[in-house]
């Protein structure tokens, strides 16, 4: 299981699901230029970029991922921002060609010889920062459903579909249990939908990351968001693994009262998919020329 | 007075093998196979699937390395990889990217590589290779391998060896995993130059004691019958005990 080679043939999908709801715009403790819903906008910005550098060969972008980004605050719905605005799943070659817009920088490099030089970097974006409205969990997460039961009908060989889902607060529409077990049930012949939950906080509260057991967790909430993770499959607990980050057998993919670098590491634990290098986009972080 | 040595080298088979994987068309293979028979000298490589313009790169260091007369040695690899690595470079200057092409070749390219140069010997041939990634050399006799590099096992390939790198920055940081090594060939002896995923299961087929797979390999390799090669390597495929992978071979044999 999670062993199917990914390949335009037989894609897999990738769905980012975005809590935007009103308390996102609140600073992560001790930082009050810092808003969390920058700070996720910044990160799954370079997530998608990592993801397309990934299947660009030369001059061609191919199609092994095919991307979904669902947001719910004072609405639930796709949220890619730009051209893309309103698409459910899009190829990661339109992802490629459709930024909002691409922003210029430079970055310092060795050249090898002992010196430093100056690059230019792209920093394409594809979703602006949101933060309005309560928190209809439940209403997105039927979403993610009822998008991936289309795609799987379309791809029932591939790679299992990857649902991280990112929040900093309580489901304001009820219980997000059942909805979330419903998505884990859904399958391809190489295994069950993975649904990884990263729960971040503005607080400076103990941070639980990919625990194998639910007896740690302070509250029925967290117990619930423990509940409907996946376990990481082999191949993700080697990328978390070259991380640094401790993950066992058993271990879900499942972060409680995160901080920024959790939010970091979630992601890239969770497009490593068929064991590939995580890679680290914190390295190329430069200011803006 | 003495009369000068002569060396007659038995006569030396040359074959070849190229298999994209499956689904792929032959354009997108991205190993490449260099030949030069009269330097005797013979290269493959494999160029990284997640890699900038991964197939030139491999072409490139596999069809130039035979036609140079580098040294077999630490310093003379690198300095001709360093070269190859510029002109690389500077070929992708002349061309107008998107940004992701642009963001993908700032990290430059990567390749395995495998050469080998034969000189004759008596009754025989010396070699001396030099390898740097995961691209093997297996020292044939009969039914033993008398020489496996880099890798011995079939579990050692892993998905992120250390490769020839384009880029100069990347470069140094290599040069400590190259393998230099030699040996000779006797009569009946074969040198194979496999890259990655059929050298994984050609030591898979040694260490299951799976001689009969082995004998049809050689069999159909040696009679360059490369419809019953390719319907091996799709039933080899299919059973999941060969990678899909693109494949290259060149074998060498007394």
């Amino acid at each position: 299981m999670y062993s199917a080679q990914i390949t335009r043939a037989n894609p897999t999908c990738i769905v980012l699901l975005l809590d935007q709801s009103g308390s996102m715009s609140d600073p992560f403790s001790g930082d009050a230029s810092n808003k969390k819903s920058d700070f996720v906008a910044e990160v799954v910005n370079h997530t998608l970029h990592d993801l397309v550098i990934r299947c660009t060969k030369t001059e061609e972008v191919r199609n092994y991922y095919y991307i979904s980004i669902i947001g719910y605050g004072r609405s639930v719905g796709p949220a890619f921002s730009g051209p893309l605005s309103s698409r459910g799943m899009v190829p990661i070659s339109e992802v490629a060609d459709f930024p909002l817009q691409v922003k210029n920088s430079y970055k310092r490099v060795s050249d090898g010889a002992g010196s430093w030089v100056e690059i230019p970097v792209r920093f394409p974006v594809w979703i602006h920062p949101t933060a309005e409205g309560k928190t209809p969990m439940c209403e997105a997460l039927s979403l993610v459903k009822s998008t991936l039961e289309t795609w799987l009908a379309a791809h029932p060989r591939g790679f299992p579909p990857t649902v991280l889902h990112l929040t900093d607060g309580e489901s304001s529409d009820g219980d997000p249990d059942y909805v979330g077990r419903q998505i884990m049930s859904l399958k391809t012949d190489d295994g069950n939908v993975l649904l990884f939950n990263c729960h971040i906080s503005a607080q400076h509260r103990q941070k639980i990351e990919y625990p194998g057991e639910d007896i740690s967790l302070p509250d029925g909430f967290a117990r619930t968001l423990f509940q409907i993770s996946s376990r990481l499959p082999q191949s993700f607990l080697a990328a978390a693994a070259q991380l640094g980050v401790q993950a066992l057998d058993g271990s879900r993919g499942f972060v409680f009262n995160g901080d920024p670098s959790s939010i970091v590491q979630f992601y890239e634990i969770g497009t490593s998919l068929t064991g590939m290098t995580p890679y680290r986009w914190m390295d190329d972080r430069t200011e803006t020329a | 007075m003495t009369s000068p040595v002569i060396i007659t080298s038995p006569q030396l088979q040359v074959r070849t093998f190229l298999l994209p994987k499956r689904a792929h068309t032959a354009v997108e293979c991205e190993d490449a196979i260099g030949i030069n028979e009269l330097h005797h000298r013979f290269a493959l490589a494999d160029g990284a699937t997640e890699a900038f313009d991964a197939r030139n790169w491999a072409q490139r260091l596999a069809l130039n390395w035979v036609q140079t007369r580098t040294t077999l040695s630490l310093p003379g690899f690198s300095e001709w990889l360093a070269a190859e690595g510029r002109s690389l470079h500077d070929s992708w200057n002349e061309l107008k990217l998107p940004w992701y092409s642009e963001e993908k070749a700032r990290g430059g390219s990567f390749a395995a590589f495998v050469g080998v140069e034969l000189e004759p010997a008596f009754d025989g041939w010396q070699w001396r290779a030099i390898i740097l990634g995961d691209s093997c050399l297996f020292h044939c006799r009969q039914h033993t391998l008398l020489k496996k590099l880099p890798l011995t096992k079939s579990a050692d390939f892993g998905s992120n060896p250390v490769l020839a790198a384009s880029h100069p920055s990347v470069q140094a940081t290599t040069f400590e995993h190259v393998v230099v090594d030699g040996g000779v060939m006797k009569p009946g002896d074969q040198l194979l130059l496999l890259t990655d995923g059929v050298a994984a299961w050609y030591l898979l087929l040694d260490e299951t004691g799976d001689f009969e797979t082995r004998s049809v390999f050689a069999r159909v390799l040696r009679d360059e019958d490369n419809a019953a090669l390719t319907q091996l390597f799709e039933s080899e495929r299919s059973t999941g005990r060969l990678k899909n992978d693109d494949i290259a071979i060149i074998s060498l044999e007394v």
